[in-house]
């Protein structure tokens, strides 16, 4: 078991190590695809080994190497701020340096374990394994295009995902700082890597935003240092939660949503998409943002109904919709892409601070489906990219002819963020059905009016999306399948298998796997079952015969062009009142809406300062 | 089991009742208009006048569209009558609207596509306002089971009264009236959405419609509770209600639809909601 987590964490590192080294196209492509297989062995080991949760100790020496590593980092910080110019990104790193130097002098010995392996953290393992190496074995054949420092590439995306295992199973909260700052140290590299000005520009802008991040963790240490001496996250949740310093977890969660790009520190995010399209995939699906609600899971059962999850489900519900409204407007494909990434996972967070077992367990779901479907959209988005040259969505017009099999799988992915069947549905609509048993607060009426608008206004984003690339002359001419590279077609394929099945089957799934995370978290029984293959939550039922009917009908509509071709039927001009018809149309870009985004932003700072000055009880 | 017979049987001849509901409609129109009206089998008549034209499509990716958003309104109206949550039976109803919108944006017709592109615009309208009012119900009854709404002794009408205003604001959203039938906009983008379908297909697209009035009109049956007449009455006068409003107004901008729904219904229906919530 223990043996299974060093692995867990240490191998991906040392993979990542080689590849390095060797430089060898042989060398990457099977490293990296056994590490599939192996990084998923050892999940399902540590998920199914029954002696959940665990502490692992750790020798004492691991503690001062993380400290020496710690300054190592703050101190590459430092040094990239003076050579890139960076005044903000210099300043931060100081900040945190001194903070850091406060930190170690006043932390006392624990005897607490380092290391905390629960069903959540083999739950992040089992994505990370899943979602997570797939897109690394995309990246050994996409890096192949007109792309410099294929191994070096792939090398630091399999050390970011040794690291999303790390940080995922420390207790510790001065280890979760280093490992965090890890994180943003490897998305800055990624960010960076074609070297542009652009690219550098943006990287310097993850930079500094997430280290704000790293100064809210260490002002939470300091705060819990100072309160109560606890700086473990398991001494945390058995402590009664009233006397902790509600101050500290709203630092905790700041860094929360800092981490997880939600407006206004969502510039990030969008920058990151000037960097290989494997990044985007990797920090949308199963790595970096994905701390930010696994950190709030983790605090959930402390912050549950306190002022401060309240005024974090204002906060997080507003990104949702206000970052879905701004999606309307953008017009690049990836920008699209990440902005509904924020806004979901605005959702994510919103469900993790209700806190409930079944806000739990929505949270967990949206986190899963999130998770697969952003990988898969991206893995597209890349294949348009590298084969179609199409970035823009209205350069996808048309795409039916010229990508079918890639636009079937990007409608496959759209249909899954947000409509009936799938999981992320099912998120949403378990968080409805929770939050009506409580309305008596303000709060959760919102969060329903939320719910509803940010998954009406993604709804709407989708299809119209979706809209562009169906559209098309007079009738589908001719088909061309242009054949795609194999790893291409592998990974796609492995997505797309894993979300039928997934959906298929998702009754018994959330019964059997979801629950008992859910359970463990929040130390009660979330009141779901299944029946058969139906779905139970309270006293709804979301029988099978609904969730097959909805799938058979999606899965008609997204795939029934490319099959069916009516023989007999003679076809027409559309009417255009006798004009001369357009080349192309537009779309609708709401540029309506994009005036008012400065609004949007200057509201969520707005709603920042108020969780920290009022839900943190700052003054 | 005999309510699940009854509710299937209503499911399987929705089409049929949402034809005569349409033709009623239609004399109702003509008669607030002072004409006579077409028979009231006429829709009737054109159903078989459509299926026996000849076939004519654009192309067939459109064609299939409209037959699957016939096919995701009747399984729509199917899940709210036979599943026992009333929020799935809201969000199966997406599913049509992709059809729909999908099928608009595939041909090359701007009307089409401008069709298209405000039923999006309805769908943003009315989508929050549904799902507002089934946590209404669950407010009121302590469950989003249809059948325990159909057994409550009270009247859901008395506490939730703003929200069934504001519903019945929002039908001609759902159905296309005016003052909000911007979609649909005849003399404007000529049907928008439906421009391009002929024959059969139009058929199907057409016959979605009928199915999508059972599928309002059921909902604002729902607000009777366990009194059917109280429900019966609450339908006629909706009706009778949405074609007085859809002869007497004029046309809005769809920025205004959404404007009012996002400002005014919404606001509204959620104040409702937080008082019931506070002094139950």
């Amino acid at each position: 078991m223990e043996l299974y987590v060093t692995l867990s964490i240490v191998l991906p590192w040392i993979v990542a190590f080689v590849i390095y080294l060797v430089k060898n196209d042989f060398v990457t492509n099977v490293l990296s695809l056994l590490m599939l297989p192996v990084l998923a062995y050892f999940a399902w080991e540590i998920y199914f080994s029954g002696n959940l949760p665990m502490l692992v100790d750790t020798p004492h020496w691991v503690d001062y190497a993380i400290t020496i590593y710690d300054f190592g980092l703050l101190g590459y910080f430092l040094y990239q701020g003076i050579k890139n110019k960076s005044m903000l990104v210099s300043a931060l790193a100081v900040l945190q340096l001194v903070l850091l130097i406060i930190v170690i002098l006043m932390i006392e010995h624990s005897n607490t374990a380092n290391i905390y392996i629960d069903k959540l953290t083999a739950f992040m393992y089992m994505i990370v394994a899943i979602v997570g190496v797939p897109i690394a074995i995309f990246a050994t054949k996409y890096m192949e295009y007109d792309e410099k420092g294929k191994h070096s590439f792939v090398a630091i995306l399999i050390w970011f995902l040794g690291v999303m295992n790390f940080a995922v199973s420390v207790n510790n909260i001065e280890w979760f700082f280093a490992l965090f700052e890890t994180t943003t140290l490897a998305s800055y590299v990624l960010i960076r890597f074609r070297m542009d000005d652009q690219a550098v520009k943006n990287a310097i802008l993850a930079l500094w935003m997430n280290q704000i991040g790293g100064v809210a963790i260490l002002f939470a240490l300091l705060t819990f240092l100072k309160t109560s001496g606890l700086y473990h996250f398991t001494d945390l949740l058995n402590t009664d939660s009233k006397m902790l310093s509600l101050t500290a977890l709203g630092f905790l969660s700041l860094s929360a949503l800092v981490k997880g790009a939600q407006m206004p520190f969502h510039k990030w995010l969008l920058g990151a998409m000037v960097a290989p399209t494997p990044v985007s995939a990797i920090l949308h699906s199963a790595t970096m943002v994905k701390i930010a609600p696994y950190l709030l899971l983790r605090i959930s059962p402390v912050i549950k109904g306190t002022l401060l999850a309240k005024l974090l489900i204002i906060t997080t519900g507003f990104v949702f919709v206000a970052a879905a409204v701004i999606a309307l407007t953008q017009e690049n494909f990836k920008k699209i892409l990440a902005y509904s990434t924020i806004s979901l996972l605005g959702l994510m967070m919103l469900a993790a601070v209700v806190g409930t077992p079944i806000a739990i367990t929505a949270s967990l779901l949206l986190i899963l489906f999130h998770a697969f479907a952003k990988g898969f959209l991206f893995i597209e988005a890349g294949v348009l990219e590298k084969v179609f040259h199409v970035k823009y969505i209205k350069q996808m017009r048309r795409l039916i002819e010229r990508a079918p099999l890639t636009l079937m799988f990007i409608f496959f992915g759209f249909l899954n963020m947000t409509f009936v069947p799938f999981g992320t549905f099912i998120g949403k609509w378990i968080m409805i059905e929770e939050a009506s048993g409580f309305l008596s607060h303000g709060s959760y009426v919102l969060l329903i009016l939320y719910v509803g608008a940010g998954s009406a206004f993604l709804s709407v984003l989708y299809m119209k999306v979706l809209g562009i690339s169906v559209r098309k002359s007079h009738g589908i001419e001719r088909v061309r399948a242009l054949p795609l590279p194999l790893k291409f077609n592998f990974v796609s394929v492995w997505y797309y298998g894993w979300l039928l099945f997934l959906t298929v089957f998702i009754a018994p799934f959330i019964a059997t796997q979801i629950v008992p995370i859910a359970q463990e978290l929040s130390g009660q029984i979330p009141n779901i079952h299944a029946d058969n293959l139906s779905l139970v939550i309270n006293t709804s039922t979301l029988y099978f015969w609904q969730i097959l009917g909805a799938l058979v009908i999606l899965s008609l509509i997204h795939a029934l062009p490319f099959f069916v071709h009516f023989k007999n039927v003679d076809t027409a001009r559309p009417y255009n009142c006798g004009e001369a018809f357009p080349r192309h149309i537009e779309t609708y870009n709401f540029v309506c809406i994009s005036k008012y985004e400065n609004y949007l932003i200057a509201f969520s700072i707005a709603l920042f300062v108020m969780v920290l000055v009022l839900g943190g009880g700052l003054l | 089991m005999k309510f699940e017979t009854l509710m299937l049987l209503l499911t399987l001849f929705a089409p049929i009742i949402g034809g005569f509901v349409y033709g009623v409609e239609r004399i109702v129109k003509a008669r607030m208009q002072s004409r006579v009206g077409p028979p009231l089998m006429q829709p009737f008549y054109d159903f078989f006048k459509l299926m026996d034209k000849r076939p004519l499509m654009v192309h067939s990716l459109h064609a299939v569209m409209g037959i699957m958003y016939f096919i995701a309104c009747w399984f729509s109206l199917l899940v709210l009558f036979l599943g026992n949550d009333l929020l799935v039976a809201v969000f199966f109803h997406v599913i049509a609207v992709l059809a729909l919108t999908i099928g608009a944006f595939s041909v090359r017709s701007p009307y089409s596509v401008i069709g298209a592109m405000r039923e999006l615009m309805h769908m943003i309208s009315y989508e929050p306002l549904m799902v507002l009012m089934v946590v209404g119900f669950y407010q009121v009854v302590g469950s989003f089971n249809l059948k325990d709404i159909l057994n409550y002794d009270g009247i859901p009408l008395l506490q939730l009264p703003v929200v069934f205003m504001a519903f019945v604001l929002a039908i001609p959203m759902m159905l296309h009236k005016s003052p909000f039938d911007v979609a649909e906009a005849h003399q404007e983008i000529i049907g928008g959405p439906e421009i391009e379908y002929s024959g059969p297909f139009y058929e199907a697209v057409y016959t979605g419609k009928w199915i999508e009035y059972v599928y309002v009109f059921f909902f604002v049956f729902l607000f009777g509770g366990s009194h059917y007449w109280l429900g019966a009455l609450l339908v006629l006068f909706v009706f009778l209600f949405v074609n007085a409003l859809d002869n007497a107004t004029a046309r809005l901008d769809f920025r205004k639809m959404v404007k009012f729904s996002w400002f005014v219904l919404i606001p509204v229906s959620a104040f409702n909601i937080i008082f019931l919530a506070l002094w139950r």
